[in-house]
């Protein structure tokens, strides 16, 4: 795996290969919001907070705790996808969009960040499932909030490839990614190919492992590409031959 | 007299704000969330502590701290590591690279921050 400029790099090889290290993954990834938690509710203890401070922290702790329980759900979701209940469909990718900007949107405002949908209303359609679809944007987004610098964006796109046949969903953060060069610096001169956990170490493996489940059960693929001002992950999932009448 | 300046380097905005709320009484706290940042801040000014997580935007801190203990004056900066991942760490392992203290993020009190700033910084 590595993170060549401007090509698909497949993401997801990692470290939910085995048993033991996803279940350490997982519990890491699981326990960063929760220890979040507990140092807001115990901030919350001293006296000498404003009642403006204090709603803040509870509004923080509010938006971590619906993260990490979205986060468990979406785990719980990927483990069940094997039995087959969620039905593909025409799905119009804008709307879904639409509803990721909706719910994530107030959680970057918080963050004193933007997410938008930089592309208008799209005129094909993909197969796929709008929940699990939803979700993975959500978790692109998710993860995008970490890269995305205070006052910036990040945006959701849709595109088509050239040939027609599939719809692209990504979701780019303008983010900083130390160049290939810098990092030989600080890690082994040995290392030719780069990969994107070290340029983004902070990427939740959970948010990943998830997406890609979601997006294999749907015939999909998700991936990412480096720019020299931040990173683009996306999903890549098949055109639907039905109209679309809306 | 001259507050001492703390670098808090987390890549967890809110987490960084309470670090800072806990320390500005008696310290000059600097916060940056990525090593970019961070790079560049002890460049311009010098630390007198550094508290840090591992995982961190554009690398670990062990890069960093790898790269501080190249020169003399920035080898000199105490560090404190604030983590999750606290199992695999042993501060004799850590001591070359100047980490003094190891905090579990999942036990420490807001004021253990403090206490240990305080012990390092007197």
């Amino acid at each position: 795996m590595s993170a060549t400029k401007g090509e698909h790099q497949q993401i997801f090889d990692g470290p939910f290969c085995d048993g033991l290290s996803s279940l350490t993954s997982a519990a890491n990834d699981l326990k960063s919001p929760l220890s979040l938690i507990r140092q807001l509710s115990l901030t919350l203890d001293d006296s000498s907070l404003s009642l403006d401070e204090q709603k803040r922290i509870f509004r923080q702790i509010s938006i971590t705790s619906e993260r990490a329980l979205n986060l468990t759900k979406d785990l719980t979701k990927s483990i069940n996808l094997s039995d087959g209940l969620f039905e593909l469909e025409p799905i119009n990718p804008w709307q879904v969009c639409e509803d990721v900007i909706n719910e994530y949107g107030p959680i970057y405002a918080e963050y004193n960040r933007n997410l938008k949908l930089v592309t208008k209303k799209h005129p094909l359609l993909l197969v796929g499932n709008r929940d699990l679809l939803r979700r993975i944007l959500a978790n692109f987004s998710d993860n995008a909030l970490h890269y995305t610098e205070k006052g910036r964006v990040a945006e959701i796109k849709i595109s088509a490839s050239k040939k027609g046949d599939f719809v692209r969903l990504a979701v780019r953060d303008y983010g900083p990614v130390m160049s290939s060069s810098a990092m030989l610096k600080l890690i082994d001169k040995r290392v030719k190919d780069i990969p994107i956990s070290y340029l983004r170490p902070k990427n939740n493996s959970l948010n990943m492992y998830i997406a890609n489940q979601f997006a294999s059960a749907m015939n999909g693929r998700i991936g990412a590409s480096r720019h020299r001002d931040g990173m683009t992950f996306y999903v890549d999932l098949q055109v639907s031959t039905q109209l679309n009448l809306l | 007299m001259k507050k001492p300046t703390i670098l808090v380097i987390e890549s967890d905005e809110w987490l960084a704000e309470q670090y800072e709320r806990v320390l500005m009484n008696d310290y000059k706290v600097v916060a940056v969330n990525n090593l970019m940042a961070a790079i560049s801040v002890i460049d311009g000014v010098m630390p007198d502590l550094i508290i840090a997580d591992i995982l961190l935007t554009g690398g670990t801190i062990f890069g960093l701290l790898h790269e501080l203990q190249s020169y003399g004056d920035t080898g000199d900066i105490p560090v404190v590591i604030s983590t999750g991942f606290v199992d695999n760490l042993r501060i004799d392992n850590l001591k070359p690279y100047g980490v003094r203290r190891i905090l579990d993020k999942n036990s420490m009190l807001p004021g253990d921050l403090l206490d240990v700033a305080q012990e390092i910084l007197v």
